[in-house]
């Protein structure tokens, strides 16, 4: 069975995809077949990370102009990994970015209804795990994305503003959806008096990672891959083993 | 008569009931007319999230498996099939599903624009 994990946080900056991009790559070291698709439309990431050559963008799958095999690229070969690392692109360029920013409610839709034809696809073609890196907040490609999830990943940043707005979201989006969520406390703060809570929100926290500065300033580095023993990638491949215990 | 009867009579006439009502909507769709203009909007994320509980429900399920018969919503919702059909046409006459004929078959399908 495929699973899809959207990589969601109700606030920008709080780690989404750097923590979308070291699983896909710890899956795939797995020996997973993973497709990691970067739906933050409005921010696109994953085109300033992987230098892509492509014809097809993201944009493209949701409006219905392409179908998934055009829009995702095989880098198995340049990252050397154990399974099929495939990522889709969102499309960098502001005049895209401005087109998608103006579509209505039945354009919208429609990508909904695009992005689970895509997932089927992927299904079909044998690929294990699918990960959305999405926009924070309430934009309609990241609820999209939720809406299309097996879980919701939520990399959340204790402040009280990230606090109040995350408890928003699971009540107005991620309940009524019914979808299964698991939280990844980022940029922590290590306190040695306080004991870290195993839940947050009534959420399994899958993994707590501290703020560490080489891990900003190595991010056009996948550390899974390049160092696996780095706290930061340690973490990544707890949350990954606490997933598929809890939730698969 | 036990409550227990009292409630599978009233049961057995509500199924009775969205019987009667589906082939009503059935019909009324094959009249109306094919010009009439179209001005709602398809069903978005958004609009979804704001439906009570139970047809939100059946609306993700028919977003998740594409065109389906109540029957086949039914299986996935693990409700009665007369409930899910009860809810589909709730939907259809909000206007975000729409009910064609194929065959001796009704399907529901999310409303494109
Ligand atoms: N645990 C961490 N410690 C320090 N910096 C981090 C950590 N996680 C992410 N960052 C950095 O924070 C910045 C924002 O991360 P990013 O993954 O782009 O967030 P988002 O996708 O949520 O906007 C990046 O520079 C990234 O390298
Ligand atoms: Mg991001």
């Amino acid at each position: 069975m495929t699973f899809t994990l959207a990589v969601h946080s109700s606030k920008g900056g709080t780690g989404k995809t750097s923590i979308a991009v070291n699983l896909a790559a710890a899956y795939a070291q797995d020996g997973k077949n993973v497709c990691l698709l970067d739906v933050d439309i409005r921010g696109p990431s994953l085109c300033s990370i992987f230098k892509p050559e492509t014809q097809f963008w993201v944009n493209d799958l949701l409006s219905g102009k392409r179908g998934i095999n055009d829009t995702i690229h095989d880098v198995s070969d340049e990252f050397g990994t154990e399974g099929k690392l495939f990522v889709g692109y969102s499309n960098p360029d502001i005049n895209e970015i401005r087109e998608i920013a103006r579509k209505d409610r039945n354009w919208q839709s429609a990508a909904l209804k695009n992005l689970i034809s895509g997932k089927k696809e992927l299904a079909n073609k044998n690929i294990d795990i699918i990960i959305f890196d999405t926009s924070p907040g309430v934009e309609y490609e990241s609820i999209n994305a939720v809406a299309a999830s097996d879980l919701v990943l939520i990399v959340h940043n204790s402040s009280a503003a990230c606090d109040n707005c995350t408890d928003q979201l699971i009540q107005g989006i991620y309940s009524p959806l019914n979808k299964q969520c698991a939280i990844v406390d980022n940029m922590y703060h290590q306190n040695v008096l306080e004991t870290p809570d195993e839940k947050k929100f009534g959420i399994d926290v899958v993994a707590r990672i501290p703020c560490m500065c080489n891990v900003a300033t190595r991010n056009r580095e996948i550390l899974t891959l390049t160092e696996p023993e780095h706290v930061f990638s340690k973490s990544i491949y707890t949350a990954k083993d606490k997933i598929d215990r809890s939730y698969r | 008569m036990s409550e227990n009867e009292l409630l599978e009579e009233i049961l057995k006439n509500l199924q009775a009931i969205n019987t009667k009502l589906d082939r009503i909507v059935g019909k009324k769709e094959s009249f109306s007319e094919p010009e009439k203009e179209d001005i709602t909007d398809s069903l978005d994320i958004m609009t979804l999230l704001s439906l009570p509980d139970h047809l939100r429900t059946t609306a993700t399920t028919l977003f998740e498996i594409g065109p389906a018969t109540a029957e086949e919503v039914s299986k996935v919702t693990f409700k009665e099939r007369a409930v899910e059909s009860n809810y589909l046409n709730q939907l259809v006459r909000m206007e975000h599903v729409e009910k064609y004929r194929e065959g001796r078959k009704v399907y529901f399908r999310i409303r494109e624009k």
